[in-house]
């Protein structure tokens, strides 16, 4: 072999490679990786740069003024002489709008995420895919403006009326559900074997009257609810739930197609129904990953800027009573986003500190639930791998 | 519990998920359709000879003959309206004290409406501002503004349990036996005559600049800064993302320091976009001084670092998804690691990594948190791209906010807003469908 190549010196350059070259080579490649490195390890510099710059402004706040009144005052004056800066009504109002988005957005998300894993045939899902993936392109601020412009007015003209509508669609087919199950349940429980059918429809009629009854009366209630002002709480987390459902959908979707096949036959062939096998097996087996997707939905709720600057009213106080969503509130977000350009940019003044120590909060918050819904997917990977 | 209800009950489930999703596919007709029906209105639309006069003293567009023709016409009815309001000020003077000071306060809605629809009244001087040097451009702003000329509005606060309702007075009634009487009948009657109405395609709202704050004009300003913003993020963000992404799919070693670099992407991927407007601030603008003060180049900078992780992301996964047999082919040939990635493996997943970068320069364009402290003023004309590292400009996304919610007359010039709100809407979903369409096109083609 060497022969043949020592005979043929043209081609034989090309194969062997003198010491010296390889040294060069090992070194370019060494060279190489190191470069690699360094860019893909940029992405962990970054992250830690974020935290300090943003802490490096946030702790002459709360050097300058303590931790009590951020947290436990709802007094935000941040232009008054001497200026108040408690931020209690505006942590609230971030909490107030999550949640309410996370109220709306995590059954549908989860609803809509086990239809598309497990119901919806491939050739329905082709465009079932791609209307979620531009509900999630859609700029923020076209939702804000949607939510200004459009809802907004739409929800203080007509709220009342509105709402009552949202109520019977939503909730006439449930309580039609419920009262079937109901009287199942029941007679299959009191009543006699030949008994059965009459008892059954006898409480179907029974409770039907009932849920008419409770649909009517706060049907009634809600159509007479004038809203004040239709930049709200409710307006925003509408708004913010669409914004939220693709994240949960596809995360959650992820999550039930690592369910495995086997999990699923198990439970046919036991000869459960499709929801009993969705719910009882699938849903628990997939509980982690769909938690997960939950805790990223509400991040994308919570960090959401645009949608809350523009239609939540932007005033500091906590409603009253404190579950209403009709009054107008302030999120941190929107804080940070309004009172930057009124802040005096010169480093030293609480103005300008304060709204790094919001910046802060939100990042502290993202970071761990980041790091929690991580941990739930690799652990549920593992679970699911059988390690 | 009985066969019946665990079938209702199976069916109702199913019922539920697809509501869901049909319920998602509503909102998204819901609040795409005004956007797209008004939007549409920005350039289509029926203008008014004013608006034809202000693109040609303004614009210098438009055949000066027929605009001339058109509004000698409307002069014509429009003097016959500017004759009734001179003539009533006459009468005015010849009045009582107190008939005239009352008169006085009635009149002067009147006058101003006139002047708000038909621009300025003869004997008025040359208003300063450009919004009040033009009457309406728009024909139904036009007919808004009869109504107001014909009818006053009045709040009805008798019942005090309830919110107060508005009503309308006809305006007719209250100078009935004057001179100014049959001016409302006669602007009623020759609206169309006074504002020539006609329709309109105004492809210039892309391409002109804004005039006097976006009350007339264009938004080349808003979309030229979110082309330099969304690009200049991608140019940062697109090799720095694609790098990564080789070295995490081809030279990390599963280990502590690996897992550390992909939880730091993913961090990165869920910091809210208004910390990276105060990271963006804080780092590039007040530490790292690459400009005085808000620049395209610190924008963008604070973009790139925002879309990184989407993009590293979707490199990986198009790394991942070339089949292995190429690498091993090419391997198996000679050929060394580096040459093969170079080679064989970034051309075959260019597809996906080009799908990914699509993504994040719609989402680029789309975000305005990150854009506020850093690149984003509201009035401004557009900027040379030799402006970039020390200028900030008008973006689309941060300019919807301006003008919808900061705006002088926010409710005067919706059409704008409408018209910014579907140009970015469309520039961002038109490239998540491009986005789409290639990934259909590469996974019919791995299908084979």
């Amino acid at each position: 072999m060497t022969e043949e190549v020592k005979n043929d010196g043209q081609r034989s350059s090309a194969f062997v490679v003198s010491p010296q070259k390889r040294k060069m080579q090992k070194l370019a490649k060494n060279a190489g990786e190191t470069l690699l490195l360094g860019i893909a390890s940029f992405v962990a510099i970054v992250v830690l740069f974020i935290f300090y710059f943003v802490a490096v402004d946030a702790i002459p706040y709360f050097q300058l003024r303590g931790f009590t009144e951020f947290f436990t005052s709802t007094g935000w004056y941040p232009a008054g002489e001497p200026g108040e800066f408690g931020a209690l009504a505006i942590i609230y109002g971030s909490a107030m709008v999550t949640f309410g988005s996370a109220l709306l957005a995590v059954p549908m998300g989860i609803a809509a995420a086990v239809c598309l894993s497990d119901i919806l045939p491939f050739s329905v899902r082709q465009y079932a895919k791609p209307i979620i993936e531009m509900l999630a392109a859609i700029p923020s601020v076209a939702f804000g403006f949607f939510a200004l412009v459009i809802l907004a007015p739409l929800l203080q003209s007509n709220g009342g009326p509105l709402l009552m509508w949202t109520w019977w669609v939503l909730a006439a087919p449930f309580l039609l559900l419920a009262v079937i199950v109901a009287a199942d349940l029941l007679s299959a429980r009191f009543a006699r074997e030949e008994n059965r059918r009459k008892m059954a429809l006898l409480l179907q009629s029974l409770f039907g009257i009932l849920a008419v009854l409770v649909l009517y009366v706060v049907g009634t209630k809600l159509n007479a609810i004038e809203i004040i002002t239709g930049t709200n709480a409710l307006n925003v987390s509408i708004i913010l739930s669409f914004m939220a459902l693709p994240t949960i959908v596809s995360v959650a979707e992820d999550a039930l197609q690592s369910v495995g096949r086997e999990l699923r036959e198990g439970s046919y062939a036991l000869g459960a129904t499709r929801a009993e096998t969705l719910l009882k097996t699938v849903l628990p087996a997939a509980s982690s990953g769909i938690l997960a997707a939950v805790i990223l939905g509400i991040m994308r709720a919570l960090g959401e800027t645009m949608v809350v600057w523009m239609a939540s009213g932007n005033s500091s106080h906590i409603p009253d009573p404190w579950f209403n969503y009709l009054e107008a509130v302030r999120t941190l977000t929107a804080t940070i986003a309004g009172d930057m350009g009124e802040a005096d940019q010169v480093t030293g003044s609480a103005r300008y500190h304060v709204l790094f120590a919001m910046g802060l909060l939100l990042l502290v918050i993202s970071f761990f639930s980041n790091l929690v819904s991580e941990r739930i997917v690799v652990r549920q990977r593992k679970i699911l791998s059988g390690q | 519990m009985n066969l019946g209800t665990r079938k209702i009950l199976d069916n109702s489930f199913t019922a539920v998920g697809m509501g869901s999703i049909v319920v998602m596919a509503l909102a998204l007709l819901v609040v795409l359709t005004p956007i797209v029906y008004n939007g549409v209105g920005a350039v289509f639309f029926t203008g008014t000879i004013e608006h034809r006069t202000m693109l040609y003293k303004e614009y210098g567009r438009g055949d000066s003959k027929t605009i001339e023709a058109q509004s000698a016409t409307a002069d014509r009815y429009r003097g016959e309206a500017y004759r009734m309001l001179s003539g009533f000020e006459a009468e005015m003077e010849g009045m009582t004290p107190e008939a005239s000071r009352e008169y006085r306060s009635k009149y002067a809605p009147v006058r101003a409406a006139m002047s708000s629809l038909l621009g300025p009244l003869p004997g008025d001087p040359q208003p300063m501002l450009t919004r009040f040097q033009y009457g309406q451009t728009r024909w139904e702003k036009a007919e808004e503004k009869l109504h107001d000329i014909l009818y006053e509005k009045k709040w009805d606060y008798s019942d005090p349990t309830v919110m107060a309702k508005e009503f309308y007075v006809p305006r007719a009634e209250a100078f009935a036996g004057t001179k100014l009487a049959p001016l409302f009948g006669y602007v009623d009657k020759h609206l169309a005559d006074m504002m020539q109405p006609q329709f309109t395609f105004y492809w210039g709202f892309f391409t002109d600049r804004s005039l006097d704050a976006h009350i007339f004009g264009g938004i080349w300003p808003e979309i030229q800064g979110t082309f330099f913003l969304a690009i200049g993020a991608m140019l940062f963000a697109f090799p720095l993302g694609v790098i990564a992404a080789v070295y995490f799919t081809e030279y990390a070693k599963e280990g502590f320091f690996t897992s550390i670099l992909r939880s730091a992407n993913s961090t990165l991927a869920g910091v809210p976009s208004i910390v990276f407007g105060l990271f963006g601030l804080a780092f590039f603008i007040n530490t790292m001084k690459v400009s005085e003060s808000k620049s395209v180049l610190a924008g963008s900078l604070t973009l790139a670092i925002m879309i990184l992780p989407t993009i590293i992301r979707a490199a990986e996964e198009a790394i991942l998804s070339v089949p292995k047999t190429y690498k091993e082919a090419s391997l198996g040939l000679g050929s060394t690691k580096w040459n093969t990635i170079a080679t064989v493996i970034l051309p075959a997943a260019l597809p996906g990594i080009i799908t990914g970068g699509i993504i994040s320069l719609g989402r680029a364009a789309g975000e305005t948190a990150p854009i506020i402290f850093t690149a984003a003023v509201s009035v401004g004309s557009a900027i040379g791209i030799a402006d970039v590292f020390s200028s900030p400009t008008p973006a689309l996304s941060w300019n919807i906010y301006n003008l919808a919610s900061e705006h002088e007359m926010a409710s005067e010039i919706r059409h704008v807003q409408y018209g910014m709100v579907l140009s970015l809407v469309s520039i961002v979903l038109l490239l998540n469908l491009s986005a789409i369409l290639l990934r259909a096109k590469i996974s019919q083609k791995l299908k084979g």
